[in-house]
């Protein structure tokens, strides 16, 4: 072969296999040698859909994951409830998912209870431990019991804890948290099914205490419609008038705030009801089983002159509010936690919701919505909680199993549990973080995160039909724990004998897949891709029955204790809401968005009562009730009564993990045995003296108290 | 490619009125973002290295006081005052009008922090510290900054990045609303809208049009990028 021949047709198997690189199908620059066996490629993310258990509300969430590892959590799109919007406590979910201090394998105790000194033991011996005192619950034999405590459940969990709990025997299940949706049974509407508010198309909103942008039952889908309210139509903005004693972050972004003494509120509602009455034709009352002559005497003594020298808001604020109710439509009225958990709540709570009816706005647009549920929620009420607390002090029962739920610090001390726990031989802890009741615990088992977890979240408000979330495990779990639902299956196959009979499932993942998509894979991973089961349209509404109204009564006069002279209010913060959230770095470091406070927690008190009172910003002071003192920074909040001050719940645990522990205070040392009304384990206030110790508070705001610039120099 | 380029510059606009101030944008911004944590120390000598924040403004005294919150982040400026005091050019103006900042050029002189008078420029005293495991959350798409360096908001300029490249590979040009810097994607009352404004149909250019418009310390001749819609409502105020 001559030179130039050879140079030729090398030349072209060159080219041709240069060619032939460029077919498709080889798009990789360098192809794996051995394929990644999740088949995800480096630097590509994928995007998982799941669902967010930080609160009732029950958002659908995506979360991003490349290299296995969850990197960013963003809401739904396609979720009917948060529609691709969260709030921060969802974007921190990953902060769960990889904390420094999460438990990572089971725990036995080996110091004195409340030490917290544990040794680290195998699953197997926790298992085996556990069973040898669920044997003895057997149905028929006699002897004590024992008592499994979560939050309310919903759904195949719910369905799968009851069948364990038939197969073990004496097994009492408690489904009670602070500020989950149970005080809903006392309101007007009367069933614990699905509520939704149609805040977007309404164009008058009074809300009495319901903080629906912090944390009253569905905060994104609330503050979705919200905005909405305010500018998605073209020509009409929503107005929204706000009750109660402390301007709240949901209170701020309302047109008109009516500071009215805390347990009063609801004369408010009186003075419009008296108002409306006369439009109302009597056969919706008597519909709803209410006599309207009967109502008008109920309503007459509630003037706007008498109601403002109750409230102690002016009478000109009272009646614009009154007059606006009574001219616009389509108008929706809500009540909510701070209203409910007053002395008279839940007959104040039935005052308020009383308005919608006069208004027309039950199952009407831009008003509420009522669902009827597809099963009935288990949730325990507090008179439950306290039976329970006192079985266990009695000493009739042999083993308290504890998941997600953290009574030591939700409960105030005149509960008793701490000394109720004394009398428990076994308490037996599912958590994923050592928190304040864990550190008691005897068997400490850890539980998944939430985004290594599989399950539903079946929200209670927001939605007008069954809606189910479906939780999907987007990672491989990190450390050696089991997700609670797993545990008791594997509880039941160690019992064997009943217990195994009635919990037969492999695993919780293969039960959640025959419930929604028998034998269908395809159905499956659509219901997952998509997020769970959405309506297709909203289901009909259930209409009102008869509802009964009760009388609601006034608090006592205000400043009759000389010892006791102001009223403390404690409201759930609106990034840790009932405490939970306090382990997460970003929560902890994320303002908050009335006093651009961190790291922390403080006193909220009025300038003219701070001023008389001798206390400056920052000051350190001590805040005193009958029940106990604590010691907390002073923040001077323009925005609430002066005769009230108001501290977040959150802070101050013992325990939680290095960003959380001896963090800021629990005020709910100071309250003693619950007065309250609402189902609520605090009343809505409490009576507090404050003084000023000293200027050393180490308040940390992220603005200053007045904002970094004057207001007028931007142009807002 | 560089037609494309010219055709895009871009901009936010942020309704106040629906802004309810809850703080989600926030957490967002510094989960997308590898915002590290400084602690409660740091942060009371003011060493907070949020990129957005949200301010809150009293008005009024008891009872006819009313909050308001204005989210304040880089205004991306197309006459920054940060750009021309950088002695390195770390801090620079990108065709696309995005106020761009270049970490390994910055020295860490902190001059642009000084001259911004929207104070969003923030500045690493430390090496960021993400105790294991917590560092497998960080974003790989972001870089981590170091001690030394100066950082701000960059309008999400990796999603803008990818958004682009996904566009390229299909063939077609952005879509309005394509691109989501994560502030405005998590907001939940739907305040905050990122877009092209020299697309005069995109979403963000119609809000920019407003009559409620204004842009934050206008008379300093800044040229904003962030277009701030007045919110309503003072009936009970005064």
């Amino acid at each position: 072969m001559k030179r130039r021949t050879f140079l030729q047709l090398s030349g072209m198997a060159a080219a041709g296999s240069a060619l032939a690189g460029c077919r498709k199908g080889n798009e990789k620059l360098i192809p794996f040698l051995v394929p990644p066996e999740d088949g995800a490629t480096p630097g590509i993310a994928d995007w998982y859909a799941s669902a967010c258990r930080q609160c009732p509300a029950g958002c659908g969430i995506l979360v991003k994951v490349s290299a296995g590892r969850a990197r960013k959590v963003e809401g739904n799109p396609r979720h009917p409830i948060n529609r691709g919007k969260l709030c921060p406590r969802g974007q921190s979910l990953v902060q769960e998912l990889y904390h420094p201090d999460r438990l990572r394998t089971p725990l036995k105790r080996s110091g004195p209870r409340g030490s917290g000194q544990f040794v680290q033991i195998s699953w197997e011996e926790a298992l085996a431990t556990l069973a040898d005192r669920l044997r003895p619950l057997a149905p028929g034999d006699a002897g004590k019991s024992a008592v499994l405590w979560t939050p309310p459940l919903q759904g195949y969990l719910a369905e799968l804890v009851a069948r364990f709990g038939q197969g073990v025997g004496r097994l009492q299940h408690l489904a009670w948290e602070p500020f989950a949706p149970e005080w809903r049974r006392q309101s007007l509407y009367g069933h614990q099914g699905l509520i939704d508010y149609d805040i977007e198309n309404t164009q008058y909103l009074v809300s009495f205490g319901a903080d629906f942008i912090d944390s009253h039952l569905s905060p994104v889908r609330f503050n979705y419609a919200f905005g909405r309210m305010r500018q998605e139509r073209p020509t009409v903005r929503g107005r929204f008038t706000y009750v109660g004693p402390r301007l709240s972050l949901t209170a701020a972004s309302a047109d008109r705030w009516l500071p009215a003494r805390p347990g009063t509120e609801w004369t408010i509602a009186m003075a419009m009801a008296k108002r409306l009455l006369p439009q109302v034709e009597p056969r919706v009352l008597a519909a709803a089983g209410l006599d309207t002559a009967e109502l008008a005497r109920l309503t007459e003594p509630y003037s706007v002159a008498v109601v403002a020298e109750l409230t102690g808001v002016r009478a000109t604020d009272i009646e614009a509010a009154v007059a606006k109710l009574v001219a616009i439509r389509p108008a929706l009225v809500i009540a909510g936690e701070m209203l409910v958990a007053q002395r008279n709540g839940p007959e104040a709570l039935r005052a308020v919701e009383l308005l919608n009816l006069l208004l027309g706005s039950v199952n009407t647009p831009g008003g509420v919505y009522l669902t009827r549920p597809e099963a009935p929620g288990n949730d325990s009420s507090l008179a439950e909680l306290q039976q329970t607390l006192a079985t266990l002090q009695a000493g009739n029962c042999d083993l308290l199993l504890l998941q997600g739920v953290n009574p030591t610090y939700n409960l105030p001390p005149g509960f008793g549990f701490t000394e109720a726990l004394a009398q428990v031989p076994l308490v037996v802890s599912c958590a994923t973080f050592l928190d304040d009741t864990v550190r008691f615990a005897d068997l400490v088992l850890p539980d998944h995160a939430n985004l290594e977890s599989w399950g539903e979240a079946i929200p209670s408000a927001g939605a007008r039909g069954h809606t189910v979330g479906l939780l999907q495990g987007v990672v491989k779990p990190l450390h050696d724990s089991r997700s609670f639902p797993d545990l008791l299956i594997a509880l039941a196959q160690t019992l064997g004998g009943a217990t195994g009979a009635a919990v037969s499932e492999k695993s919780f993942l293969e039960g959640l897949q025959q419930r929604h998509a028998a034998g269908n894979p395809a159905r499956w991973n659509e219901l997952l891709a998509q997020g769970g089961i959405f309506p297709a349209e909203a289901a009909p509404p259930e209409p009102l029955r008869q509802v009964s109204l009760g009388r609601p009564e006034l608090p006592p006069a205000a400043d009759a204790d000389p010892d006791f002279p102001l009223q403390l209010q404690i409201y759930p913060s609106s990034a840790f809401h009932d405490g939970h959230g306090a382990a997460l770095p970003w929560l902890q470091q994320l303002p908050d968005p009335m006093t651009t406070a961190v790291w922390g927690s403080w006193l909220e008190i009025n300038p003219q009562t701070a001023a008389r009172l001798g206390i400056a910003h920052g000051d350190l002071v001590e805040v005193g009730s009958a029940a106990g003192t604590v010691q907390l920074p002073a923040f001077l909040y323009p925005g609430i009564r002066p005769e009230v001050v108001a501290t977040p719940l959150g802070q101050g645990h013992q325990g939680l993990g290095r960003y959380a522990d001896g963090r800021g205070v629990n005020p709910l040392q100071l309250s003693s045995a619950p007065e309250g009304g609402g189902g609520f384990p605090v009343p809505g206030t409490i009576p507090v003296r404050v003084r000023r110790l000293s200027e050393a508070g180490e308040l940390v705001t992220a603005g200053h108290p007045e904002g970094s610039y004057r207001r007028e120099l931007l142009g807002i | 490619m560089s037609e494309a380029t010219d055709q895009l510059r871009w901009g936010m606009v942020i309704d106040l009125d629906r802004c309810t101030g809850c703080g989600a944008c926030v957490t967002a911004c510094q989960a997308e973002n590898n915002v590290a944590l400084v602690g409660k120390e740091e942060f009371g000598k003011g060493r907070n290295l949020h990129w957005l924040r949200v301010e809150r403004y009293w008005e009024g005294e008891f009872p006819h006081v009313r909050a308001r919150f204005v989210p304040m982040l880089c205004q991306h400026c197309a006459d920054a005052p940060c750009e021309p005091v950088c002695p390195v050019y770390a801090s620079y103006h990108n065709p696309e009008g995005l106020n761009g900042q270049v970490y390994n050029r910055c020295v860490g002189t902190r001059y642009c922090a000084n001259n911004c008078p929207y104070a969003v420029r923030v500045f690493n005293f430390f090496n960021p510290e993400w105790p294991q495991p917590l560092d497998q959350q960080l974003n790989p798409d972001v870089t981590v900054r170091s001690r030394g360096v100066m950082e701000k908001c960059t309008f999400c300029i990796q999603r803008i990045r990818g958004a682009k490249e996904s566009a390229k590979l299909e063939g077609r040009p952005l879509r309005d609303g394509e691109v989501q810097p994560a502030c405005a994607q998590t907001c939940p009352p739907g305040a905050i809208i990122f877009g092209n404004l020299n697309d005069p149909d995109s979403q963000v250019a119609r809000l920019a049009r407003s009559p409620r418009r204004l842009r934050l310390l206008e008379d300093l001749g800044t040229e904003p990028s962030v277009v701030y819609l007045k919110g309503g409502g003072h009936e009970h105020v005064g």
